[in-house]
């Protein structure tokens, strides 16, 4: 009655694209988290639809994990951006290359 | 096998060659600081081993078939080669012979080294070597020989540079190992051919007539010429001589146990052992008499000009144990057998003699020894003159019995040459032995006062018994040559008395010339005891070079072994191998070096990569 | 196409754009405030798609505490440099998103199952909530422990030591000779222990 599933997924698909794209392609730390949040979203999304594709509640408590889970790590995450800044004073991931050859 | 309690002769000769095994372990490890209880557990083991030498060969004097005792050692496919013990007539003389002469040499030990610091060392390396000896002597398989052969080619390293703070001690060890390690290499290479060929290493079947048959003549004769060489290696015939002069680095009892009586007895022993075996082919035989004659010949001149008194009786072992070579290849296991058994007992007097004097005056110069009034001491100089006497060939001592068979057996031969050379070394033996017994018989301008020649009490008696005990042996055994004779033939046909008569006059003849001519150069009044060799410089230089051999294998060593072979090994290691794994290093480092543009640092191209790979692999199941 | 549908594609391209916005910004609050537009879309989308206590939670765990503490986050920096030479390093992740992209639709345009067309319904947050805690109590339990342990953990590290001072990092550096052992890099401050 509402749209074929192919559809949402291909949705959840361009949003996970999108947050590739933003997870890789900034010089800046905090963006790298912010793609992960969107990846985060589209499985969110895929999640929410194959649950209501089975009519199983199952899928819905996943995405409520997804959610706690993205809570820790982004938090974590950006306390660990905050200790970087300190030592080094750049959020810069290019400029992190004392183990380079 | 029978059971080991109830069988006497196997308890007896399994005692009597592992009690010094023994007793070298626990000298080894317990007793290195009680010298006492060192030296008494050494010469009780060589005790009883020689009262269960006594008693074998007593118990089976007589006996005319071998006894063998065998044990299952390796076994692997056709390959059989047992551990065990064989028990002729051969063998069991030379194990009385062994265990009495090792027995009196440890005795006589206890006042030579006494005061040394390796006391236990040396007695736990004289056990060591006695069990090697004796287990030689009993082997009944080959491999079990050549394993003993070279243990007591270890023990004899391990007593040469006894002394190893010496330089010239451990360089004269080292020169014998490896001096008889090429015979023995040798000696390896024939046993191989042999093993190869029929399937077993075992004495008795080798000596067999079938053990002839299986092999091919041409390749009898190597094998023969390969063994021989191990002979001329332990031996020290021509041209591997070289390293028993030297040897005489180690201490005199050393000399006189290993380096006459008994390990260079080793390797007569072993032609004896293998005789039917080595005799089979007409040209190995007359390889033998080659080396055996020349051995003899070169030694005796080596011996007339030398000066250090025990290297003249280490030429003289050279030179008689060529001369036992000679009797052997002539064709008669009797001759040579009698003459190893009586050159242990004057050789090893010879030596312990001399080992007095060298101990009292700390020189091995003869001409030394005399000005110091070595002639004083009654004991050694007296049995110096009877074994010297012996050496020669007078009648009626036991070197005397032993020649004429010999003496016999070359005239057995058709061809002359070879009994004009004995007779002609019979006559060189008698020259330089009692050369050097007129020179200290007869010592020239003053002689020292030496004060303290009766200072030792028990220590002088150790030494001097077993001096006493040797040369009444010398004196007796020439006398049980008949008894010793029907013996060691039972088995094999008796060798008939061929009346070679006028051999027994020719040959005390020479010796008398020979004592004459010394007498002649050396004992008389107005002699300048200057020898009529040493007359003239070139024999002299000659004759005390050794015939150059040393110059020429220290040439060969040089230019072929570190000239050539040296340098391509050095050559191939530095430019071949070392440069192949530099080059390995380098390129592993340069290939690190182009593909390390891979890695940026930057962790974005991480990340890119990891889901690249993800992307990959949802790729992977979207095509499969 | 009936309204459901019609309302479907219209969030779809809230979202979709409120998405594109936010990765393409330069400056991290751009991009922050466009995300919580996209996060309010995704709820009125859960909604639609019969999870309104999840679209309930998406808007105040998501949007209202997420996003504000990534705020905070970034008001702490004093600097926020600007990103510079844009296009080279938007290529290769570019070429992986549509290579992505492509491998995804395709894999799900292969699987028959997509056609099938969604019914509605919805899950109301009483069922939801019994379902919930009488299957997977468990799950929730150890989601809460998560949760401590990632609290303890933030605790720890913000906790700044008295002798760290800010070093400034130099300017990036041409690779080291190779005999010579580590590179200067960035050079880090010795901690007493950690």
């Amino acid at each position: 009655m509402i749209v074929p599933l192919g559809h949402v997924f291909v949705l959840a698909g361009l949003i996970f694209a999108m947050g590739l794209v933003c997870l890789v392609a900034h010089r800046n730390l905090i963006m790298t988290l912010i793609g992960v949040e969107v990846m985060m979203n589209a499985a969110a999304i895929a999640f929410v639809a194959a649950a209501l594709r089975w009519q199983l509640m199952e899928g819905q408590a996943f995405v409520l994990f997804i959610l706690a889970v993205s809570a820790a790590e982004i938090s974590l995450g950006l306390m660990l951006v905050v200790s970087v800044y300190r030592r080094t004073g750049s959020i810069d991931p290019d400029r992190y290359d004392i183990l380079k050859w | 096998m029978t059971s080991w309690l109830q069988d006497a002769s196997l308890m007896a000769v399994t005692l009597s060659t592992w009690l010094p095994f023994i007793s070298f372990l626990l000298i080894i490890v317990f007793t290195r600081n009680q010298r006492r209880l060192s030296a008494g557990i050494a010469i009780g083991a060589v005790a009883c081993s020689l009262a269960g030498a006594i008693f074998l060969l007593v118990r089976h004097w007589g006996d005319s078939v071998p006894i063998q005792y065998s044990a299952r050692w390796l076994v692997t496919g056709d390959v059989y080669i047992p551990f065990g013990y064989l028990l002729d007539p051969l063998s069991l003389l030379m194990l009385c012979l062994v265990a009495a002469i090792s027995f009196l040499v440890q005795v006589y030990s206890v006042g030579y080294m006494a005061g040394d610091p390796g006391f236990s060392r040396y007695y736990a390396f004289q056990s060591l070597f006695a069990w090697a000896m004796m287990t030689l002597t009993m082997s009944s398989a080959m491999l079990q020989l050549y394993v003993f052969w070279e243990l007591v080619g270890l023990s004899s390293y391990l007593l040469i540079g006894f002394w190893y703070e010496k330089f010239s001690a451990t360089q004269a060890g080292k020169k014998a190992f490896v001096m008889t390690r090429l015979g023995d290499v040798a000696f390896f290479i024939g046993l191989l051919l042999v093993l190869l060929h029929l399937g077993n290493l075992e004495i008795l079947e080798m000596n067999s007539s079938e053990a002839a048959a299986h092999m091919p003549p041409g390749l009898l004769t190597l094998a023969a010429l390969l063994i021989f060489g191990g002979i001329v290696g332990k031996s020290a015939q021509f041209p591997l001589m070289t390293w028993l002069p030297d040897a005489m680095e180690g201490p005199t009892p050393v000399s006189a146990l290993l380096h006459s009586a008994t390990m260079v007895a080793a390797g007569v022993y072993l032609f004896a052992r293998l005789f039917p075996f080595l005799t089979h082919s007409a040209d190995a035989i007359t390889v033998f008499l080659v080396i055996g004659t020349v051995s003899m010949l070169l030694a005796s001149t080596m011996a007339m000009v030398s000066r250090d008194i025990k290297r003249v009786w280490a030429y003289s072992t050279i030179s008689q144990l060529g001369f036992m070579i000679m009797g052997l290849a002539a064709g008669s296991l009797f001759a040579g057998s009698f003459h190893l058994t009586t050159h242990a007992g004057f050789k090893a007097l010879l030596f312990l003699c001399s080992g007095v004097w060298v101990h009292l005056y700390e020189t091995n110069d003869v001409y030394d020894i005399s000005r110091r009034g070595g002639r004083r001491l009654k004991i050694p100089m007296a049995c110096l003159v009877i074994a010297a006497a012996a050496l020669s060939g007078l009648p009626p001592l036991s070197g005397f019995f032993s020649k004429e068979v010999i003496l016999e057996a070359l005239a057995g031969l058709r061809n002359p040459v070879w009994l004009a050379a004995a007779l002609l070394g019979v006559f060189l033996t008698a020259y330089y032995a009692f050369r050097l017994v007129f020179i200290i018989l007869f010592p020239r301008g003053e002689v020292q006062e030496e004060p303290n020649h009766h200072r030792m009490g028990t220590l002088y008696w150790a030494m001097g018994c077993p001096l006493l005990v040797l040369a009444c042996v010398t004196v007796v055994l020439g006398l049980l040559q008949m008894p010793l004779r029907q013996f060691l033939s039972a088995g094999i046909a008796t060798h008939q008395d061929s009346g070679h008569a006028w051999l027994f006059s020719l040959s005390v003849g020479l010796a008398a010339l020979g004592v004459g001519v010394a007498w002649f150069e050396f004992g008389r009044r107005a002699a300048l005891q200057v020898g009529f060799v040493e007359r003239m410089p070139l024999l002299k230089d000659l004759f005390a070079q050794r015939w150059y051999l040393d110059h020429v294998y220290r040439r060969f060593v040089d230019i072929v072994i570190d000239g050539f072979f040296s340098k391509a090994c050095t050559k191939n290691e530095d430019r071949v191998i070392n440069k192949s794994i530099d080059e390995l290093s380098h390129f592993t480092l340069d290939s690190g070096d182009l593909l390390s543009f891979l890695q940026s640092g930057k962790l974005r191209y991480n990340l890119i990569v990891m889901f690249a790979a993800l992307g990959l692999v949802a790729l992977y199941f979207l095509v499969a | 196409m009936t309204l459901y549908a019609f309302i479907f594609y219209l969030l779809a391209i809230v979202i979709l754009i409120a998405t594109g916005l936010a990765v393409t910004r330069r400056q991290p609050i751009h991009a922050v405030l466009y995300l919580i537009v996209a996060f309010l879309s995704t709820a009125a989308l859960f909604f639609m798609l019969g999870a309104p206590l999840l679209a309930a939670f998406i808007v105040i765990v998501y949007a209202g505490a997420i996003m504000v503490l990534v705020l905070f986050v970034i008001m702490l920096f004093q600097q926020s440099p600007k990103e510079r030479r844009l296009l080279s390093e938007w290529g290769p992740a570019t070429f992986l998103g549509i290579v992505f992209l492509a491998v995804a639709v395709a894999m799900v345009f292969k699987d028959p199952g997509s056609e099938i067309v969604l019914r509605g319904a919805v899950a109301q947050p009483r069922d939801f909530g019994r379902f919930l805690f009488d299957r997977y109590w468990l799950a929730v339990e150890i989601v809460s422990i998560l949760l401590l342990v990632a609290l303890v953990a933030i605790i720890h590290l913000s906790k700044r030591r008295d002798t760290e001072e800010i070093e400034r990092c130099p300017s990036p550096h041409p690779s080291p000779p190779r005999d010579e052992g580590k590179g200067e890099g960035v050079s880090y401050q010795k901690e007493g222990h950690q």
